[in-house]
């Protein structure tokens, strides 16, 4: 893994919250065009890795070394600090995403409205494009949020839990649509909690446990939780795994 | 018909006080409801209203060191209204207190502090003066710096417009792209004291809030879209500033207040006749059929 080409790599990392630490040593690299998950328990400091991964949270110690410009990162939260009742449309969200490459000065050409509508009409919101963003579901928001970072034509996405309180038909596109962008070479990082959703989506696995992260495989959490295998909906980061 | 129509609305702008008074308050319709728009957005509808306070004590002080000069008053209040406003911001942040209580303490010892400087100096007429503006006093001088101002803001908010929209929207997405959300913010800031510095000639330091927010509160029960907040807001200020003077004149009624209450009696009816969110649409409860197209 190690002979892998990276652009983000963890050295020594350390983090603090409020002044108290909650992740240290960590070292690793996350490999381009992969989907990695990131399992824990509650409070093992998933928010937090991404956050230092982000750069909004300053390491205490060690460093983030990430060689994806800032404009091609895109972090989806799990707690949105969108406010919902700003009168936008879903077109206008997704053509936000657009704005960083192509400088806040100049507006839209047709190109980019092509491009819009193509990513609209790749996560099945066509219809939406003109519906404000307040009376969209959680699945059709989640949608319309994905469309901006394809917009955005993010190298290095960060998701945290994209599943949470979204539709089956939403989870099975999304899924199709971060497969097709880790093709492209998109290293995808994301937050997952569902056994049967980090079988079908991630090939590599951060385990996040008593402020320590291990690199693993997606076949060997499945294998260390046996009764994953029945797709059951398990929760990661439970006594006997990771440790 | 005709000549009576005349009589009313063209023939009071002969005057040449009136002219200026009119063209002072269209440009001022024109910078100040979109940032009325976008302070509503962002829930800080009231911090117009402490930022007019904060500007006073510059006002009086210049007024106190120049006399009755705009130019000099209009500095003072920008620079007391920025002071104020990058105080109570970081207070706010070294106290971990809410910025609203910052800004709130603030204003009240501005506002003291303004009216004891101007009683320092001056009677109760510059008082007056200063806290409700005289628009038909309006000289050529004033109506440059006012269309200046306006022409600033107008511009300076096209610039950070999409930045704006974004980071009401959605301050994180800012951030992660490495643009400082505060940044912006300040900017923001700055063009709201710009603003009041130059209503307060027009409409005084207290009123000059009214054509910033009014109008803007009233689009929202009119339109759903940014664009349409904003056009809305514009077109519901030049109506309430032509109309208040117009009504200034006839009635001999003082203008500013004229104006202002012009506007609140557009929003008291949109409230209650509005297409969005008001009485009458509350009550109306219509649904559009399944399979209707998405409005445009």
């Amino acid at each position: 893994m190690a002979a892998q080409p990276s652009r983000l790599e963890l050295h020594d990392l350390q983090l603090a919250q409020a002044g108290r630490t909650v992740l240290e040593h960590v070292s690793g690299r996350f490999r381009d065009g992969a989907i990695t998950a990131l399992v824990g328990a509650n409070g093992a400091g998933k928010s937090t890795l991404i956050q230092g991964i982000m750069g909004m949270l300053r390491p205490m110690k060690g460093k983030v070394l990430c060689a994806v410009p800032r404009e091609r990162r895109a972090w989806l939260p799990q707690q949105l600090a969108l406010d919902l009742t700003f009168p936008m449309s879903v077109e206008e969200l997704v053509m936000t995403g657009s704005w960083p490459s192509h400088g806040a000065l100049t507006g839209y050409c047709a190109r980019h409205y092509r491009r819009g509508r193509d990513v609209m009409a790749r996560l099945g919101i066509s219809h939406l494009a003109h519906r404000p963003l307040g009376e969209l579901s959680g699945g059709q928001r989640q949608r319309a949020l994905i469309g901006r970072t394809l917009m955005q034509e993010a190298e290095l996405l960060l998701l945290d839990e994209p599943f949470a309180n979204v539709d089956a038909e939403t989870v099975e596109v999304l899924m199709t649509v971060l497969r097709e962008m880790a093709a492209d070479g998109v290293t995808i990082i994301v937050v997952l909690h569902d056994m049967e959703q980090l079988a079908r989506l991630a090939e590599e696995v951060v385990v996040l446990h008593h402020g320590h992260a291990r690199w693993t495989t997606a076949q060997e959490v499945l294998r260390s939780q046996p009764s994953a295998a029945d797709s059951a909906r398990l929760v990661l980061g439970m006594p006997g795994v990771g440790a | 018909m005709i000549e009576l129509l005349h009589e009313w609305l063209v023939a009071p702008f002969d005057y040449g006080f009136m002219r200026r008074a009119l063209v002072a308050g269209l440009a001022l319709s024109l910078a100040a409801p979109p940032m009325g728009v976008f302070l509503m957005l962002r829930g800080m509808s009231l911090i117009g209203d402490a930022m007019a306070h904060a500007i006073l004590p510059g006002v009086a002080l210049g007024f106190l060191l120049a006399g009755f000069s705009l130019p000099v008053m209009s500095l003072g209040g920008v620079l007391s209204g920025l002071l104020i406003a990058v105080l109570a911001g970081s207070v706010s942040q070294m106290t971990g207190h809410r910025e609203d209580s910052a800004m709130a303490s603030f204003f009240l010892i501005s506002l003291a502090a303004g009216v004891m400087l101007v009683s320092l100096g001056g009677s109760s007429v510059d008082l007056t003066h200063v806290l409700f503006g005289s628009i038909l006093a309006v000289n050529t001088t004033a109506l440059l710096l006012i269309a200046a101002i306006s022409s600033v803001i107008v511009i300076t908010l096209a610039l950070i417009f999409r930045a704006l929209v974004v980071e009401c929207l959605d301050p994180l997405f800012l951030r992660g792209q490495g643009m400082q959300g505060g940044l912006v913010h300040g900017i923001f800031l700055g063009l709201v004291v710009l603003n009041l510095t130059a209503g307060f000639q027009t409409l005084g330091t207290l009123m000059a809030v009214g054509l910033m927010m009014l109008p803007a509160t009233t689009a929202r029960f009119w339109s759903k879209r940014l664009e349409g907040l904003i056009g809305i807001a514009v077109g519901l200020a030049m109506i309430a500033s032509t109309g208040g003077l117009l009504l200034s004149y006839h009635l001999s009624i003082p203008s500013g207040p004229a104006i202002i209450l012009l506007a609140g009696v557009g929003y008291v009816l949109s409230a209650l006749f509005g297409r969005h969110h008001s009485l009458i649409a509350k009550l109306r409860r219509h649904a559009a059929p399944l399979g209707t197209p998405e409005p445009h």
